[in-house]
């Protein structure tokens, strides 16, 4: 599909309206070399290596900012051409030190490569090479400028791509280029580092080995390495990578470039965030409980031990007295053969992966609060937004590539970005057009607020929406204690501020509204879901998308680890479809989730747990209960891959690969199926999960024949909605996104029914839990680059509380609760509200859930220095 | 706080004729400049809070011109210009009798902390070369003899 | 002799104030145009004038007034380019001092034809009297109401901003003053867009040089038709030309386009310095060919220089007699543009360096013979492929130079050390 043509080396090729010369030729195959030229930069036109001839023009153009016209003839390989290469190759060799044997890039260095084609083989260059002198008593000029990202200025060629990538890409500003001329030196500001979340990436856009890091430095030459494709397992947005491996050993994680997903962009917790593998903390052969310690054993005997005493506590209490806990993080297959194993061969429908209920859901509750899912959605939908708005989120930490996506919605067509949040997050620098701050647990009074004020402004056309003008009314009388002074007095946020936001959500021709770990975790969640589906009715086009906790939290309520929903979210009339399937029963009624397994288990209705890779001990939001309960299992089997919190309290410990070890899917937020392949074989004693569940489904009499999941998949799919693949290899570079249907219009608008928390005199900061810097979730911690970034946890506090307190930067503070304390180093957050705590829960030696109980509405703490 | 609240005060109000503040940036190195006789980081880091644009901005845009050095200079900075018009009038030699006369290295500060002699370029006083700039000044169809009285004024003043 | 068009009054010590500009008939043109003179008919009228930009490229006034689209949303600006750095000029300098209230008007002219209502003054940091003389001649323009809001009940507004540069040559390059003016590094920017549809804060800007905008309160009062009767058929009007170097009376020198460099040089400039025969003429500043003594009989026009193998450019004549060394002189050219240039394009940021560096090991007395055609290669892959004319005005000196007085290259080369030795020491008195 193109618009017109042009005539490139005495060929058409076809070009889209307002392509450049550099992409319509890219496009048709014919190779223009480039430097500073990067697909998802502004073009600058700074190396001039991709200069063309264009007829008729009486100067060589650079192809990457030359827009195609009709009719244009262009030559990239004219006599005139070639000598503007070579000269343009000649003078960045002029000063280019003749690194190649020690530097990082060699092998996969654009300007070798470039210099190997098109260059000259002579040098006619007599004059000393400039040298930016880092030792001078040594010859290597290499300047750390950041934890990882190392700098040598004598090999830079000066095509801005690292200040581009930092500036345009991550709206960063810890990177810029000083002075002027050929003394042009790359560097962070002044007095600072360069450590931005996006830092990674101007290693691997650097076409020379200016920019190296530390990860890869020396470690070993390109050429000797594997490439696989993989999934990033640490957070929903479903980044494509490589893992480069030589002898197995995984030596780094590069982009594999997915427009639809990240652009070409990772995170530093994608990029560095697989060194977990090979942590010398890996469980590497399975454990059993004997006198009271966990001590190695073989898989044969831990697998014996399970067998018996699954048979005991069968034998006593059947399949109701066991359940299942798998985490978000394992691939479909493994959830897929989990939840099947726990089914079919345990005998039990108590299977959960959601850890940060507190309020137990009946199944009906289960099945109707179905009816408020995430809509459709990908990631263009962000990028062509209006106006986006970030609810109950730190998106910059929990969803670092959308984070990418909405600052390109900003900078491509200046979108509006919202924030609602209790306490300010780093997008509000920068990317945000309104950051709104409201008292904790208000959201909900906040978002009706804003629909008030929608309803109420002079640019509110009800006849867009697919609401009634009866329906109208009628909300608003029902919501009217949180409107106006008195509802934003409630939500803790201005009138003027509320109806700025009313104003552009009014204006806005389309909207997405993303959830995060506020909403989530959220003891009222449910309720949120319904105000934003609420808010969503009120806009002229308003997508929301509840963004998932973890990189396959979507897959895991696909295929059914939930107690009431079978895989492909079927309903329970669909049971015998499954049993057909599994050759053999499941329990008729649905299981408990989460809350309601851990009440049995107290009640001593339930003896056995298999928990695989998931940590509730750690995540669970009232730290004693659940150590209490899960101390009382008879049997705990916990499959993992480091000692975590509850592997701790196991009877027996399988161990198991991670992500690099195994093949599998996922699913990414966008509900797109993406298939990640194995880079290296398990290490250790440990087995993929799918093998681990096979083995044990086996040892316990149900043998699936499915140990490999390239086995599990064709039957897992078939719970895939119609014309999804079949085979692994039909799952393509963009994957399958699954669409289920959606409601035109909501159920009834739901009315809200709330009761604002109290706080607590004895214990008056309200307590936040997020991530570090460079950490998300618990597995960052086990990952030697991100930890250079941030080491140990901190106590988060705002300036006037510090200054009460008595605290400054780095005194220990405890933070106590009615339910246990946690101690830690203060850190002043600027712009945090006043009472207000910040802890972050990515490190194992502050352990934040002991200091929540399970009943509370809001989570309150008290602060003192200790 | 360095730069002084007038300073500030001065930046502030010259970012309101410009349709962004961010264009600010250079006068607002000029008045520190004028304050101070140099630039500092913590200069740049107060420009960009009164301006609220990032600090790298200031720092960048500051680093690229010959105008905002960090070294600190002598009380009084001579500026030879060393281009075409002048060097034909013998602009080089005057340099060389400066640093002769001053006893002092190009850049270097005096011992009594009055003089640094640097070249520049063009300075667009062609047709009066050769020529130098003091401090905001230029001191034009230069002869030793112009020279020398100068020097002398320069160092009899307080 | 003279044509003192521009520079009628810069000799009067008071014609910076507004009292004296105004006897001398300092914004009448300004009061004619708000009242008589609609902005489209104004541009024809500087378009008839036949008015080419003084800054150096010559390119004709009201022709690049006419780019800036008619219904623009985005505002339009006016930006007066006083960023004067060319080795050679200090043309602009002589009215910034001297006539500050003609710049002033020009500036509002200018302005008022294509729309503006926020214009620029961008001046080099280091004029100081230059920036202080404007400064105060705006705000004695602001007090007499011919600028601010409704000007004279016209209905038409104007604000002026001084806004000084830092210290950079290439900040007189359009589109990097549009950078260092929007408060980044001033680095060029590519073309198209050009500034005249997508400049100054990606909205329509026009850049006119200082001496440009000086001839519009003339032009507006003795008309298109007078001012085109000036000059010759392609260069109307006059210009102040430099005269710099090796002559006995240097100066500012005031002409019609046309007039003969013989009679300049000999004539108002007095001839060669201490009567050495002349060796070479830089006509136009440093970014022009060298112009050898056998084309003295050259007209100081557009056309008639271009003919002559060298360029109008800024007007400043830099004279180098016989005593030179050229290569001296290239490598004082070539550092000069090493120190300038932006960094941005490579070769501009690497080339002008390396061509430095050569030349200063020629001149030096360690040269290879090898080195001059390196210099003329490198200087060929410069040509045509930067961003900005930085980098051709850094590779003419190099190859105009080595065209002519090859000669001197070889001695140099052969003998390591000047042909001619330039020994310019300062005067005594």
């Amino acid at each position: 599909m193109s618009d017109f043509n042009i005539t490139v080396n005495g060929r058409q090729i076809p070009v889209i309206k307002g392509q450049t010369v550099l992409q319509a030729s890219l496009a048709a195959g014919i190779d223009i070399p480039v430097f500073c030229w990067h697909p998802q930069l502004v073009p600058v036109g700074a190396c001039r290596i991709c200069l063309v001839e264009v007829e008729k023009w009486p100067k060589l153009q650079v192809a990457c900012a030359t827009i195609a016209t009709d009719g244009m003839i262009v030559h990239t390989d004219s006599p005139k051409t070639i000598k503007a290469r070579q000269g343009v190759l000649e003078f960045i060799l002029a000063h280019h030190p003749l690194d190649c044997p020690t530097c990082d890039k060699g092998g996969e260095c654009d300007l070798q490569n470039l210099t190997f084609k098109y260059g000259l083989d002579y040098s006619r260059q007599h004059e000393p090479k400039h040298r930016v002198i880092v030792d001078s008593n040594s010859t290597f000029d290499d300047l750390p400028i950041g934890p990882e990202i190392i700098r040598n200025q004598n090999r830079c060629i000066h095509c801005y791509r690292c200040t581009r990538i930092v500036d345009e890409i991550a709206f960063e500003d810890d990177l810029g280029a000083y002075q002027r001329g050929y003394h042009t030196e790359i560097l962070p500001p002044p007095g600072r580092q360069i450590r931005n979340l996006y830092s990674g990436n101007v290693v691997e856009y650097c076409p020379v080995g200016a920019l190296t890091n530390d990860d890869w430095r020396y470690k070993v030459r390109v050429w000797l390495t594997k490439q696989t494709n993989v999934i990033c397992p640490h957070c929903p947005d479903g980044c494509n990578m490589k893992l480069w491996n030589f002898h197995n050993k995984l030596f780094r994680a590069t982009s594999n470039a997915n427009e639809s997903i990240d652009n070409g962009f990772l995170c530093d917790i994608g990029r560095y965030g697989y060194q977990y593998v090979a942590s010398a903390d890996r469980i590497k052969r399975p454990m059993v409980r004997r006198a009271g310690e966990l001590v190695e054993a073989g898989w044969e005997e831990a697998l014996t031990l399970i067998k018996k005493q699954t048979d005991d506590i069968k034998s006593k209490l059947s399949g109701s007295g066991f359940f299942g806990f798998i985490g978000d993080i394992r691939t479909n297959e493994e959830i897929y053969s989990f939840q099947r194993f726990v089914r079919r061969v345990i005998g039990s429908n108590n299977i959960d992966h959601r850890f940060h209920r507190r309020r137990r859901l009946t199944p009906g509750e289960e099945v109707s609060s179905r009816g408020i899912e995430s809509d459709n959605a990908e990631y263009k939908d962000i990028e062509n937004a209006d106006v986006i708005v970030v609810l109950g989120s730190d998106l910059h930490s929990e969803n670092p590539i959308t984070s990418l996506r909405v600052k390109r919605a900003v900078k491509r067509h200046g979108a509006r970005v919202i924030l609602l949040n209790p306490l300010p997050t780093p997008l509000g620098k920068r990317t945000a057009t309104l950051e709104v701050i409201h008292r904790p647990g208000m959201a909900a009074v906040l978002l009706h607020g804003i629909i008030d004020a929608m309803v109420g402004s002079s640019r509110f056309d009800a006849s867009a929406l697919k609401l009634t003008a009866a329906e109208i009314a009628d909300f608003r009388k029902a919501n009217a204690e949180f409107s106006g002074s008195g509802g934003a007095a409630v939500a803790g946020v201005d009138l003027a501020l509320i109806s700025s936001v009313a104003e552009m959500l009014v204006a806005a021709q389309s909207v997405v509204i993303l959830t995060g770990s506020y909403v989530e975790r959220d003891p009222l969640r449910d309720t949120l879901y319904l105000a934003v589906a609420n808010l969503q009715s009120f806009c002229k086009s308003a997508r929301k998308i509840f963004l998932p906790p973890d990189s396959n939290s979507v897959g895991a309520a696909y295929f059914g680890v939930e107690p009431a929903v079978l895989p492909g979210r079927q309903s329970w009339g669909k049971k015998a479809t499954c049993e057909d399937l599994w050759h053999g029963p499941i329990p008729d009624t649905p299981g408990k989730d989460t809350i309601g397994i851990l009440e049995a288990i107290d009640e001593d209705e339930i003896e056995c747990g298999f928990v695989f890779n998931a940590d509730p001990v750690r995540l669970f939001p009232d730290g004693e209960y659940i150590r209490t309960v899960m101390e009382k299992l008879k049997l705990l089997v916990v499959v993992e891959s480091f000692m975590t919190d509850t592997a701790r309290l196991a009877d027996v410990i399988l161990p198991l690969s991670t992500f690099a070890e195994i093949e599998g899917t996922r699913i990414n937020w966008e509900k797109r199926l993406q298939y990640s392949r194995r880079a290296i074989p398990p290490l250790h004693e440990s087995k993929p999960g799918c093998e681990i569940i096979e083995l044990l489904a086996d040892r316990l009499g149900v043998r699936f024949n499915q140990p490999n999941p390239g086995d599990v998949y064709p039957e897992m799919a078939g719970f895939l909605p119609v014309g999804a693949p079949t085979t692994y290899a039909a799952v393509g570079k963009d994957g399958f996104l699954i669409r289920g249907a959606t409601t035109d219009k909501p159920g009834k608008l739901a009315d809200l029914k709330f009761v604002v928390p109290e706080i607590d005199a004895e214990y008056p900061y309200v307590l936040f839990v997020g991530n570090a810097d460079h950490h998300r979730g618990a597995l960052t911690e086990r990952n030697e680059t991100l930890m250079k970034f941030t080491s140990e946890p901190f106590v988060g506090i705002s300036e006037a509380d510090a200054t009460d307190l008595a605290v400054s930067d780095g005194d220990l503070v405890k933070v106590e609760s009615k339910y246990g304390r946690v101690v830690g180093k203060a850190m002043i957050l600027h712009g945090l509200p006043n009472k207000r705590v910040l802890l972050p829960e990515n490190f194992s030696e502050m352990s934040v859930n002991v200091l929540m109980g399970r009943q509370d509405k809001i989570d309150l703490v008290g602060l003192a220095k200790m | 706080m360095i730069l002084s609240d007038s300073a500030k005060l001065q930046i502030s109000q010259t970012a309101k004729r410009y349709p962004k503040a961010r264009s600010a940036i250079l006068p607002a190195l000029h008045v520190a400049y004028e304050e101070h006789g140099y630039l500092s980081d913590q200069m740049y880091e107060e420009i960009a809070q009164v301006l609220d644009v990032k600090f790298i901005e200031v720092a960048e845009a500051a680093s690229f011109y010959t105008m905002f050095p960090k070294a600190k200079r002598g009380k009084y900075l001579i500026q030879v210009c060393r281009n075409i018009s002048c060097a034909l009038l013998g602009s080089h030699h005057l340099t060389a009798y400066l640093l002769d006369k001053l006893n002092v290295e190009l850049g270097e500060i005096t011992a009594d902390g009055l003089f640094t002699v640097v070249e520049v370029e063009c300075l667009g006083s062609c047709t009066t070369a050769p020529m130098m700039q003091v401090n905001a000044h230029y001191y034009e169809n230069l002869t030793v003899e112009k020279v020398d009285r100068l020097i002398d004024e320069f160092r009899s003043r307080k | 002799m003279e044509t003192k068009l521009l520079t009628q009054f810069v000799g009067d010590p008071q014609q910076h104030t507004i009292e004296r500009a105004i006897e001398h008939g300092a914004y009448q043109a300004w009061q004619k145009v708000l009242k008589e003179i609609a902005p489209a008919a104004l541009i024809q009228i500087v378009k008839d004038s036949g008015l080419r930009g003084r800054g150096g490229a010559g390119f004709p006034a009201g022709m690049k007034w006419g780019f800036v689209p008619k219904d623009s949303p985005k505002p339009e600006y006016l930006c007066c380019n006083a960023d004067e750095s060319e080795p050679g000029t200090c043309k602009d300098r002589v009215l910034l001092e001297g006539d500050p209230h003609a710049v002033v008007e020009g500036m509002m002219i200018a302005s008022y034809a294509i729309g503006c209502h926020t214009a620029f003054f961008y001046i080099r940091g280091e004029y100081d009297v230059s920036q202080v003389r404007m400064s105060k001649a705006i705000d004695a323009a602001y007090a007499k109401g011919f600028l601010g809001k409704n000007i004279l009940g016209s209905g038409y507004d104007l604000d002026i901003v001084v806004h000084r540069g830092g210290g950079a040559y290439i900040c007189g390059e359009e589109t990097a003053l549009l950078s260092s003016l929007e408060g980044d590094k001033g680095l060029a920017r590519l073309k198209p867009p050009f500034p005249a549809v997508e400049g100054l804060y990606n909205c329509p800007t026009i850049i006119n040089n200082v001496e440009t905008l000086a001839n519009l309160p003339h032009i507006v009062m003795k008309g298109a038709q007078w001012f085109a009767s000036l000059g010759t058929e392609k260069s109307k009007g006059t210009r102040i030309f430099s005269v710099s170097g090796h002559v006995k009376k240097p100066g500012n020198y005031e002409l019609e386009l046309g007039y003969p460099l013989k009679d300049l040089v000999y004539g108002l400039a007095g001839g060669i310095l201490d009567d050495k025969p002349l060796k070479a003429i830089i006509p136009g500043g440093s970014s022009t060919p060298l112009l050898l003594p056998d084309k003295i009989d050259t007209k100081l026009d557009f056309e008639s220089v271009a003919a002559a193998g060298s360029m109008l450019g800024s007007g400043a004549i830099i004279v180098i007699h016989e005593e030179t060394c050229i290569v001296w002189v290239a490598e004082i050219l070539a550092h000069f543009y090493m120190h300038e240039s932006c960094g941005k394009c490579t070769p501009c940021r690497q080339g002008t360096g390396w061509m430095y560096e050569i030349l200063r090991r020629i001149e030096a007395g360690r040269g290879k013979m090898e080195d001059i055609d390196t210099l003329l290669d490198i200087a060929d892959n410069i040509e045509g492929n930067t961003i900005c004319p930085l980098g051709d005005a850094a590779a003419v000196p190099v190859i105009s130079t080595i065209k002519l007085f090859r000669d001197e290259y070889v001695y140099h080369i052969e003998h390591g050390k000047c042909k001619v030795q330039s020994q310019f020491k300062l005067r005594a008195k």
